[in-house]
This record gives C-alpha cells, sequence and structure tokens, in this order.
C-alpha cells in the first residue's frame, strides 16, 4: 500500500469525496525521494479502508489531520512544458 | 587592501570552532527534521552552530546549522573579534561599504574553482542526491535553499541579482518558492521574462562564503557582487555556470542551475518564515527546473531554521536594513544618531535616534524609510531622542511608554506596501502585499519651552559629575560586586 499526504485549502469537512480531484500528492515511501511531489489527478474518502492507498490529509498551514483517509490514484500529471 | 575575511564555509566553520561559536556532531542525525529540530533549538538557545558529519541516507555530504544567527558570529565573519559590540560591528560594516561603487568579480577558471570538482548534468542533476533537509513538521516539503542565494541577470541591462528567496525541492529536477513582485529578482522575471514567455537562467548558490551571503542579504544599492567585494576589501572570485552564462562564487559548497519557467506556478509551501509563523499557506509560486548541480567534494550543506527568534535571516536583514536605512537618512541630511532593528522583532521594528531640530522630524524620518525600497519589509518605527541608548530595549520600553503620546504621537499611514507573510495581516492585505505603518514619535515636541520638557530622572542625568564620579569610584567599596 502506496502512502502519501496532500494539501488542502479548505476545512477538513468541506474536503470531496468521490469526485475526481488534480491535486498534489507527497509520496511518503522512506528513502532518499521521501516528499517527492507530484500533480495527480485521483478520488478520496474519509472511510480509510474505501480505496487501495493511504491518504494524510493537511490544511493550508501545514496542521494533520489525525485520521487517515484512503485514496485512488487515477494518473499522474506532468504541469511543466515538455522541453523545460 | 583586503580585510580579514574568509573565503569559503569551510574556513569560516574552523574560525567559528576556535572562538567557541560552533561545534562538532559527530553522531549520524536525520535529515528529516532532526537536524532542523536541532538547529531551531539552537537559535532560540543561541547555542553555537552545530557542524554536522554525518547524515542519514546521504554519505559523503555534511551539515552545517544557524551559520551566522548571532552577532558573535556576524563579527567572525567580518574578521572581528566575537566580542566585539553592535555598535563597532555597524561601525565597521558602514565603513567598509561607504563606497557607491565596488570592484567586478575576478572570474576563475572552472579547474581553480572549487565548487566544479563535482559536475552532474542530465539525469544526474538530481535534487534527491542532496540533503535537503525537512526542516519542520508542517512543511509543504524539503527546502534545499534555505543559507543561500539565487543569481539572476536582467533580460536587457547588464545588472545582475543575488537574493535570498527561498526554494522547496517538488520534484528530481523541480523547485519551487515564492518571488515577490517588489523583489529585485520579481521586477527582473515579472516584468521582463515572463510577459515575453522567456525562462530566465539562474543559479542558486548553497553554503557561499559568509560575506557574499551578507551581500545577498544587504538591500544594497550597487550589485551584490560588487558589494561583496567592499565587505572582502578586494574582488569576489566567480566562476561561469554549466549551463548558463550566469557566474557564481568559485568557493561555494553546492551551485544548482537552470531556469525558472514562466507563465507557470506550482504548489508550494507552507514554511516556518521569518516571522516565527508558518504565516503564508500552501500557494502556487516560481518554478525553477534544475539543468546542473555543481559541487565541491564531500560539500557541507548549511541549514537555517527560521522561527521564533533569532536565526541569521532576522539578524542579518534587520543588520543591513537598519543601516542602509541610516546611511540614507544621513544622506538626506537628517540629524540621525543612529538606527537600530531588533532582530527579536523579525525586522518589523526599527528604533530611530535623533537630534529633534524641529517639529515633526519623527513624521518625516517614517515617511522616507517607508517610501524607500526597504519599506515593504517592515511597519514599526520608533523615533527617540539624542540622549537614548537606540540599542537598549529597556530604553525603548521606557520611551514608548513615557514619552510617546497616545494620540499624537502615533501617526498611522493605513495603504502602505507590505508582505504576504505578516502574521496579522488579513487574506486581502496579504494577496495584494498591503500593510498599515506606524510611527511612534517619543520626542518631546520641539516648541515646549524649556520650563515645560519633563527631566529624565536616570544616575546619569540628575547627578552633579562630582557626585557621580565619587560614586563610581567608590562603588565596590560600597560593598558592590558588579
Amino acid at each position: 500500500m502506496a502512502e502519501y499526504d496532500t494539501y488542502i485549502l479548505t476545512e477538513f469537512s468541506e474536503l470531496k469525496e468521490d469526485e475526481e480531484i488534480l491535486g498534489v500528492l507527497r509520496d511518503l515511501a522512506p528513502g532518499t525521494r521521501k516528499y517527492r511531489s507530484t500533480y495527480a489527478r485521483f478520488k478520496v474518502s474519509k472511510d480509510a479502508a474505501k480505496y487501495p492507498d493511504r491518504l494524510w490529509v493537511r490544511l493550508g498551514r501545514g496542521q494533520l489531520v489525525p485520521t487517515p483517509c484512503s485514496i485512488s490514484v487515477i494518473e499522474f500529471v506532468n504541469v511543466i512544458p515538455k522541453g523545460l | 587592501m583586503a580585510y580579514k575575511y574568509y573565503k569559503d564555509n569551510r574556513a569560516y566553520i574552523e574560525a567559528l570552532l576556535k572562538t567557541g561559536d560552533a561545534i562538532v556532531v559527530n553522531d549520524e542525525v536525520d535529515w528529516d527534521l532532526e537536524m532542523g529540530a536541532i538547529v531551531r533549538r539552537v537559535c532560540e538557545k543561541k547555542s553555537p552552530s552545530p557542524y554536522f558529519k554525518k547524515i542519514k541516507d546521504y554519505p559523503g555530504f555534511e551539515g552545517f546549522g544557524a551559520p551566522i544567527a548571532s552577532y558573535r558570529k556576524l563579527a567572525v565573519s567580518l574578521g572581528l573579534d566575537p566580542e566585539t559590540p553592535i555598535p563597532a560591528i555597524a561601525k565597521e560594516y558602514l565603513s567598509r561599504t561607504a563606497a557607491d561603487k565596488g570592484q567586478k568579480p575576478k572570474i576563475l577558471n572552472a579547474k581553480d574553482a572549487p565548487c566544479k570538482e563535482v559536475v552532474w548534468t542530465g539525469d544526474e542533476a538530481d535534487l534527491f542526491r542532496l540533503p535537503a533537509p525537512m526542516v519542520h513538521e508542517g512543511d509543504g516539503g524539503r527546502y534545499i535553499g534555505t543559507w543561500h542565494f539565487v543569481v539572476a541577470k536582467d533580460l536587457d541591462t547588464p545588472a545582475i541579482n543575488w537574493g535570498m528567496y527561498r526554494q522547496m525541492v517538488f520534484d528530481e529536477k523541480t523547485m519551487v518558492g515564492p518571488v515577490l513582485p517588489f523583489s529585485d529578482m520579481g521586477k527582473m522575471f515579472y516584468n521582463k521574462y515572463a510577459p515575453n514567455n522567456i525562462p530566465m537562467p539562474f543559479a542558486t548558490v548553497i553554503g557561499p562564503d559568509p560575506l557574499s551571503a551578507i551581500a545577498s542579504c544587504a538591500p544594497a544599492a550597487i550589485p551584490e557582487d560588487e558589494f561583496t567585494s567592499l565587505l572582502m576589501g578586494e574582488p569576489v572570485e566567480v566562476v561561469k555556470c554549466e549551463t548558463c552564462d550566469l557566474y557564481v562564487p568559485a568557493h561555494a559548497e553546492i551551485i544548482i542551475e537552470g531556469v525558472i519557467v514562466p507563465n507557470v506556478m506550482i504548489e508550494e509551501a507552507p514554511f516556518g518564515e521569518y516571522t516565527g509563523y508558518r504565516t503564508s499557506p500552501r500557494e502556487k509560486r516560481t518554478v525553477y527546473r534544475v539543468t546542473a548541480i555543481t559541487m565541491r567534494k564531500n560539500p557541507i550543506l548549511p541549514i537555517s531554521n527560521m522561527g521564533i527568534p533569532t536565526d541569521e535571516g532576522q539578524l542579518l536583514r534587520s543588520f543591513s536594513l537598519g543601516l542602509e536605512m541610516e546611511r540614507m537618512l544621513r544622506d538626506q541630511g537628517i540629524p540621525i544618531t543612529g538606527v537600530y532593528m531588533l532582530p527579536e522583532s523579525t525586522h518589523h521594528l526599527v528604533v530611530v535616534g535623533v537630534k529633534p531640530a524641529y517639529a515633526n522630524i519623527a513624521t518625516q524620518i517614517g515617511q522616507l524609510v517607508f517610501g524607500s525600497k526597504l519599506g515593504p519589509w517592515f511597519h514599526l518605527v520608533v523615533v527617540v531622542d539624542d540622549k537614548t541608548d537606540i540599542y537598549s530595549k529597556d530604553e525603548l520600553i521606557h520611551n514608548l511608554s513615557t514619552r510617546c503620546h497616545p494620540k499624537n504621537g502615533i501617526i498611522i499611514t493605513e495603504q502602505g506596501v507590505g508582505t504576504p507573510l505578516n502574521p496579522y495581516a488579513w487574506p486581502e492585505e496579504r494577496k495584494y502585499s498591503r500593510a498599515g505603518k506606524v510611527i511612534f514619535d517619543c520626542l518631546f515636541p520641539p516648541e515646549w519651552p524649556t520650563s515645560m520638557v519633563p527631566i529624565k530622572v536616570s544616575f546619569d542625568n540628575v547627578y552633579p559629575k562630582e557626585i557621580k564620579e565619587k560614586v563610581l569610584s567608590k562603588w565596590n567599596q560600597y560593598g558592590f560586586k558588579d
């Protein structure tokens, strides 16, 4: 099971569940690439068992929501123009 | 003639070890929060700088925390005795930098430049091969740029800029960070490169010699590389980058080269900031793409940990902002005795001593400094008289509490330029970098007749000279130990 976190700019109660979201995920796998960020399309649920991978949510100033969510990553997205 | 100074980070660390202002940490430390926590505690306790010899996951790399987070270290960086008092450090800085022109840098060949001992390009230039620390829990990412500066060049003039702009590692090739539009690099990028959709070359200099770092923090009127030469007394040695035409200090620890991407922004932050808070939220900010990384063998990564006072950002910005203000006010003919910006105020509060020569001189001082290019970085100006010790926090509080008229003495300007990082600001103010500005006039009105002016009751002020001399000469005889 992969483990990510993401930042949301709203209150946790306003987190959109089961809808496709474009956002930034940070990979929490230990090692030198820990905290690598990437844009992705994904769905989340506050039910920690609903989707295959684990997601921790942080609010805009880094506050960690103490209970984990689950996430299904649909695709990773590159937002930087090619050649740069 | 060259002053005594340290040509690289390593010689400076050795000097701090000798003065007791640094210690060697031989235990392995984790880049993931542990190094950050150590450096934070060092800043809060004003402890010696930690020189980390082993970093988890990154054999061959070393780290150095809180490089100039005290006036003692600042004195050492200038080649002075660590006990040098603040006014004497300020005097030395102003004396060295009095000229309006510095020397052009000395260009070295790559083979003579230590920062070229290791060169990574292509896929090798991978940011995750560097031990960028996770500085604070909750930060938006690992910050490779905490004690560094970014070199950039104007699009159509020879102007160059060295400035400290924080940089978060996003992925192998990408960094991101805020570049405020009123900053020197912000003006270059957002006024010229971005409107023409031209990527702007940059070079991040990590672990520069201490005087180059000080110059990059200074709001100087001349290019920072020339300003460095004023501090050194000789030209700074630079070398050309691998993948662009920029020049970087040849003795730095690590150089990251690349381009700033126009018209694309990605998410950055939050980050523990110089105000002592995590204020600016996660937002889309300026994107840096990496083309090359060069470094010294066994590079030493410096780590500054911004938070509650005192870190080097607070100390150096306060120091140089205050002294540039002093220079400007003297140039304008204002009869000031000095300017001191308190690092503990996170460079938000400045004290100006002045001879109260005419009415509303405090307002004039406030308008001059707030109206200058230094203005966005602070919002509180306290003007005290020429008898007040501007470096004394006790005297500052006494002045504010007794001399500042609660109505006439507090002059508020509502529509000033601020920064998005002000913790007290409302979201709209942050968004548009708006800030109120306040002048505290602690001068008794000069139009008051002499008979009306309150007399300061202090040992120095109310006793005859012969009594003071007698008391001082017999002080220990009375039984006092101090």
